[in-house]
């Protein structure tokens, strides 16, 4: 048991902690998404984790509509943020630029909870209390638990701070990022790290600027500084696999030569793209750019895993 | 009184044909009353980054390179991928994107510039947009332009002519294709809020139906509509069906329940993985006549119009109407009516209230007089 624990007073931007993951590391874990994000993948899942700060959602399933509520048509209500469109109900809908300007304590005032906000403040002590929660499973399963995002790292006191508890309390510890973040700040946190698991979403620089906004050189470099640097922590990487953007052979070759030398580098693995974070979008206003693309075809799949399967000596099954 | 002004022209996101006209319209009116008019590079892009363009991201728009302009195209200033100076996506100091608040930064440039307000070439965001600039103090008159017709309290955006031309051109096209071939073609018009283009493309070809936004199509109701229309004589049909449109009594159709592995994969997901999300241009052809196939013997095919309606050259109304639009604009500036949009109500333009417009949408209604054109015409539009 520490005895002194201060370093969990640090405060962070969180969206979810979701109990119960089997995606993010092994075994049964907890995955906690904290809030922000250094690059705008055209594809992203997650478009509530872009933004550093708490921003305005909206649910009209639980709005009761003009008649019965109508509260944010009035002030303290920005004028034009809500409004009913023409139709058969009386639902309230945002004006997503107008209502962005909305606080915290405003969408408070809703009384249905149907305009709210995503991300919330938490001390990583309160994190911490909740990842305890299923200590007895990560033991039982080989599980633990993963900071995810938005990135991880753009936080890194506080994630290193979760992290630093989690494994004073003997649990297995992983983040998963996109290593866009000075050196420093990756250095920071794994320090209590067991298992990285890193995005290489495109290896040419060019293309990596236009489909995520930044070029690969920095995170390239940090990626093999840290397998330098941290021969005792483990390395997953992985691929968002999407047709027309790095769906090819050559893309994977080139993971494949990128992580050769480096034995702790454990696997890489394929994420076939979805699309499951559409309709999140709506929930924020946003607008997705990718629409037009499809999923990988599971003939692409297995073809890819089985270059990666022979790359680590593995039998493909 | 005429008080010598420096205005300057902003143009929102997205392509229009025959911008150049409305630019023509503003400048001319304005050379008029003695003022100098600037075109502002790349929406609002050239004030916002005036250190990565020439001439500090202004435009000359003197009598001179006025009469150098072509009145059919939308060349004179660019556009930009978005007008939203409170959302400006920039790097940081530790080469981490963000999005910044850059209002201010336009703001002061504008006044830097000696600029005393904007004409705006806006539809859909650029509305909001504008009026938050509009309430930290920036003077402007906006001009109402989408191909689609669906703006508030005007009769007639600036586009809907050109886009409306083209679109009865293609279906002709269409038709004569349908004809050719024996079978129903379902062609796909823009449209996602309003079925104007559809609904008046659809009666000018005499089309056999017309699918749009504001009536939800029975499929099963149109199918049996079209099996009247189509005998051993008149083998074909032509359905217009607007991108926007939804579609109840759809044959085939289950869902797949996937909830755990959505929210292994993305969490806090709530929506299905499907057609209906995903693909915008196209979707509504596709799902229609794929439905339309299950419950019809004869061969049903998608065709969709999509983004080649926003190309081209203006047709001689929405020349008339930009240059119309442009006049009145400067005239409205100069009379200060600011935070106004120019609409075209009757035989005139007024300007209305931007507050009281940007939250609407101008659409087809049960008793809009095109739809009773449409019934005696013998086209089905399920209203």
């Amino acid at each position: 048991m520490m005895e002194n624990q201060d370093y969990l007073d640090i405060k962070g931007r969180v969206i979810n902690i979701q109990r119960y993951c089997g995606e993010d590391g092994p075994g049964t874990r907890t995955t906690v998404f904290v809030k922000g994000c250094s690059l705008r993948c055209k594809w992203c899942s997650n478009p509530e984790s872009i933004k550093p700060k708490p921003e305005l959602d909206f649910n009209k399933k639980v709005c009761k509509g003009a008649a019965e509520c109508g509260i944010c048509l009035k002030e303290p209500f920005p004028q034009g943020a809500f409004y009913v469109p023409d139709g058969e109900d009386d639902l309230v809908v945002p004006n997503w630029d107008l209502a962005n300007s909305c606080t915290e304590e405003l969408a408070s005032l809703c009384p249905t909870g149907a305009i709210g906000m995503f991300g919330k403040v938490m001390t990583a002590r309160e994190v911490l209390d909740e990842v305890l929660k299923d200590e007895s499973m990560y033991r039982n399963t080989g599980g633990g638990v993963t900071i995810s995002g938005g990135e991880c790292l753009l936080q890194p006191d506080f994630t290193a701070a979760i992290l630093r508890g989690a494994q004073e309390s003997g649990i297995h510890t992983a983040i998963e990022t996109a290593g866009n973040v000075p050196w420093e700040f990756m250095e920071k946190v794994l320090q209590y790290v067991n298992l990285m698991l890193h995005d290489n979403k495109l290896m040419n620089p060019e293309r990596h600027k236009k489909w995520t906004g930044v070029d690969n050189k920095r995170i390239l470099e940090n990626f093999q500084k840290a397998y330098q640097t941290f021969p005792h922590v483990e390395f997953i990487t992985r691929t968002p696999l999407i047709p027309g953007i790095n769906a090819n052979e050559e893309h994977i070759r080139a993971v494949l030569e990128f992580i050769k030398p480096y034995k702790n580098v454990i696997d890489y693995e394929l994420l076939p793209y979805h699309r499951f974070g559409l309709g999140k979008y709506e929930f924020l206003g946003k607008v997705y750019e990718l629409k037009d693309f499809t999923s990988p075809t599971p003939e692409m799949l297995k073809q890819f895993r089985a270059m990666i399967d022979d790359a680590f000596g593995r039998t493909t099954v | 009184m005429n008080t010598k002004k420096r205005v300057a022209i902003a143009l929102g996101a997205g392509y229009t044909p025959g911008i150049n006209s409305i630019i023509m319209g503003v400048a001319i009116s304005a050379h008029n009353m003695g003022w100098e008019v600037v075109g502002i590079r790349d929406g609002f892009e050239g004030l916002l980054f005036p250190e990565k363009y020439p001439n500090k991201g202004l435009i000359d728009l003197s009598p001179d390179s006025i009469n150098k302009l072509n009145p059919l195209g939308s060349d004179a200033m660019g556009t930009a991928a978005s007008v939203d100076p409170f959302n400006v996506r920039t790097t940081n100091e530790y080469g981490m994107i963000e999005e910044e608040d850059m209002s201010d930064t336009l703001l002061a440039n504008l006044k830097k510039e000696n600029i005393d307000g904007v004409i705006a070439i806006m539809m859909g965001r650029g509305l909001s947009i504008l009026h938050k600039l509009n309430l930290k103090g920036m003077k402007s008159v906006c001009i109402p332009r989408t191909i689609e017709n669906d703006m508030a309290a005007t009769s007639v955006a600036f586009g809907f002519n050109t886009s409306l031309s083209f679109s009865i051109e293609m279906l002709d096209r269409a038709r004569q294709a349908a004809i050719s071939s024996k079978k129903i073609g379902v062609v796909e018009v823009l449209g996602s809020q309003a079925g104007w283009l559809a609904l008046q493309s659809g009666i000018a070809v005499l089309a056999d139906a017309v699918v749009m936004p504001e009536f939800p199509c029975d499929v099963k109701a149109l199918a049996a509509h079209l099996k009247t229309k189509i005998t051993p004589e008149h083998p074909h049909a032509i359905v217009v069906v607007a991108e926007g449109s939804t579609f109840t009594n759809l044959p085939g159709t289950t869902k797949i329940d996937n909830d755990d592995i959505k929210k292994a994969l993305s969490p806090l997901a709530n929506e299905d993985d499907s057609e209906f999300v995903i693909d915008k241009s196209g979707k509504a052809a596709k799902v229609l006549s794929m439905a339309l196939q299950q419950l019809l013997a004869d061969e049903v095919y998608p065709l969709v119009l999509g983004p080649w309606s926003r190309g081209g050259d203006a047709t001689a109304v929405d020349r008339q109407l930009g240059l119309a639009y442009g006049a009145a604009s400067a005239k409205a500036f100069e009379q200060e009516k600011f935070s106004t949009m120019a609409a075209f109500v009757g035989s005139h333009i007024e300007f209305v209230s931007l507050i009281e417009v940007l939250n609407k949408a101008r659409t087809v209604k049960a008793d809009n007089g095109f739809l009773n054109v449409a019934r005696a015409l013998g086209i089905y539009t399920g209203a």
